[in-house]
């Protein structure tokens, strides 16, 4: 085999089975912790802090939205989850102050 | 809120993963891609299909599984919830329909892969001076035993699709997966340790570097990207319908829905070639590469039973996890809008492929007009249908904050919203005028019938939804829950 088919198979191989192995295997951890989070507090807050940045600006920008109380609801299902649990989901150090506060 | 009726939800992320790559994981990753990447520019065609991939198919299945996941409904519920009711749902029909029409021919080709993996199991293909082309002649040749083998076929989806989501498509990924991996991974070390079967690598990774110039290196690549990962025929959204609120769809639903598809695809790379050119084979693709060369190749293997055994059950496996999963689009869609039991919705939609699927399996140019049409036009359509409600209609934007990042292991910024609503419905359209453009004058019937059929379709689906919506429907939620 030339060089350059070797380096496009290591590519290959890298990019697709490393790629699909590293998703697979992170998606599964990241299932287990919001299970053993479920198991020892009921629940955990379902945005990250971008997310949820993201949450509250949509709400900021369309408060007369006909879809607003829906995003209001999600909202505070985030505040009460955060409020209610010790253990976050999600890395939240540099950002919690900011979320529990609001816009 | 609306009220939704109560409905399953996977029982693990394993079992949702590898259900939803199952579902992708058909017939053309593994007699279609290694020839593709070969003829294309081995390496080269691999850049531009990792670049498509990547632009196109992963933020798709994004927005796909993200709206089944809000809606928590099948196709035309979304489509409902998306444009209220009125005669827009018909759009959601119209995919539909191209789903049972495409499952009706894919059918045919599951039952060529029961017959052969049937073949494999009684010793067929290592008797000595065994013919495979005869076999395959003969086959082909005769109706009774092709309408035999999709009619088995359609059994075995039925009886799959009665066990539910949990107890029927996932118990079956969750161990039929993980075998085509080995038996791919097995079949692939021991190609590449014939000899030479090096060549088959060079074939298929070599870069020709003057192919990423040509416009039908892209076009191939495109091809390959959209119709093997399933983007836009509803299958995403619909087993996306079936995740939790707070599941996670970025990494799983996109990434490694669309990755580990491709990943597949390679895995046949390193399976196929190898054994090709370790016997002479001149490459090609399709049915005369599975059911005749390798069938032949196999035959003339140590441990010839084995490999061929391996390889033909991996081949069924792969393509009856695709079959469930374009049957389960109609099956969750009929339930719901009929607010019937499952079983009555499996044996209903069932039994329409299995009707519809007899032309097809008779006759084989039945067939291959179907695929010409559905193939051309009729998923690209639904891509770009599908991606204009959720980038248009639904707004990106929401849907973004509303639900995909929501329990989402990987954050997804603003920029998935441009290709959404912009990227992918342009590009869907431009491919289909250059399948036009490029069938015209070859096929011109062909062309013209099949253009004439779709532009019918739309406006006949929109009517018969408005006729529905003026017909008054009360749903009778089981259970209800609120969404």
């Amino acid at each position: 085999m030339s060089l350059s088919a070797i380096i496009v198979m290591i590519a290959s191989i890298i990019a697709l089975w490393g790629v699909a192995s590293y998703a697979l295997i992170v998606s599964i951890r990241h299932e287990e912790h919001k299970l053993a989070l479920i198991r020892s507090q009921g629940d955990f807050e379902p945005y990250s802090p971008r997310a949820f940045r993201d949450l509250e600006r949509w709400l900021a920008q369309h408060p007369d939205s006909e879809h607003a109380p829906e995003i209001r609801e999600w909202q505070q299902s985030q505040r009460q989850s955060m409020q209610r649990n010790p253990q976050r989901f999600y890395d939240w150090s540099h950002a919690e102050d900011d979320a529990r506060e609001g816009p | 809120m609306t009220t939704t009726i109560s409905r399953e939800q996977w029982g693990s992320r394993f079992g949702y993963l590898m259900a939803v790559v199952g579902a992708m994981v058909g017939a053309g990753n593994i007699w279609r891609m290694p020839y593709v990447t070969g003829e294309n520019g081995g390496g080269a065609f691999l850049i531009a299909y990792f670049l498509l991939l990547y632009l196109i198919a992963v933020p798709g299945l994004m927005g796909e599984t993200s709206l089944g996941r809000y809606t928590r409904q099948g196709l035309i519920g979304t489509f409902r919830k998306v444009y209220g009711d009125n005669r827009l749902v018909g759009l959601g029909l119209v995919i539909l329909i191209f789903n049972i029409v495409l499952m009706s021919y894919y059918s045919s080709i599951v039952g060529w892969s029961i017959y052969y993996a049937f073949h494999a199991v009684i010793g067929t293909f290592t008797q000595t001076d065994f013919d495979t082309a005869a076999l395959w002649r003969d086959f082909s040749g005769n109706t009774a035993l092709n309408v035999g083998m999709h009619t088995v076929a359609m059994l075995m989806v039925t009886g799959i699709l009665l066990f539910g989501i949990k107890g029927g498509i996932e118990r079956l990924a969750k161990w039929m997966m993980p075998i085509l991996t080995i038996a791919l991974i097995a079949i692939a070390i021991r190609g590449v340790t014939l000899p030479g079967a090096m060549a088959g690598l060079e074939f298929s990774f070599s870069p020709n570097w003057e192919y990423l110039a040509r416009g039908e290196t892209w076009l191939a690549a495109l091809g390959q990207a959209l119709f093997s990962t399933g983007l836009g025929w509803g299958i995403a959204l619909t087993y996306g319908s079936y995740l939790g609120r707070n599941d996670d769809i970025p990494l799983g639903g996109g990434i490694f829905t669309a990755i580990g598809n491709t990943s597949f695809g390679l895995l046949a790379i390193f399976a196929v070639f190898p054994i090709v050119f370790a016997f002479g084979i001149s490459p090609s693709s399709g049915a005369e590469l599975a059911f005749v060369a390798l069938a032949n190749a196999f035959g003339s293997m140590t441990g010839g039973y084995f490999w061929a055994l391996l390889f033909f059950m991996g081949f069924f496996f792969a393509n009856l996890t695709t079959a469930i999963a374009i049957t389960e689009v109609g099956v969750t869609t009929y339930r719901e809008e009929r607010n019937t039991s499952r079983t009555k919705a499996v044996l209903t939609i069932c039994g329409i492929i299995w009707l519809l699927g007899i032309p097809s399996a008779m006759n084989a140019n039945i067939l291959g007009y179907l695929d010409f049409v559905v193939g051309n036009w009729g998923l690209p359509l639904a891509t770009f249908i599908i991606m204009i409600a959720i980038g248009w209609k639904f707004d990106a934007h929401r849907l973004r904050v509303v639900s995909l990042n929501r329990g989402a292991d990987l954050y997804v910024p603003r920029v998935w919203e441009l290709v959404i609503r912009y990227q992918i419905p342009a590009i869907m359209l431009g491919i289909m005028a250059y399948f036009l453009y490029s069938n015209l004058g070859q096929t011109p019937w062909k062309t013209i019938s099949g253009l004439v059929i779709l532009t019918l379709m739309i406006p006949l689906c929109m009517w018969i939804m408005s006729r529905r919506h003026d017909t008054p429907y009360v749903a009778k939620p089981k259970g209800g829950k609120s969404s």
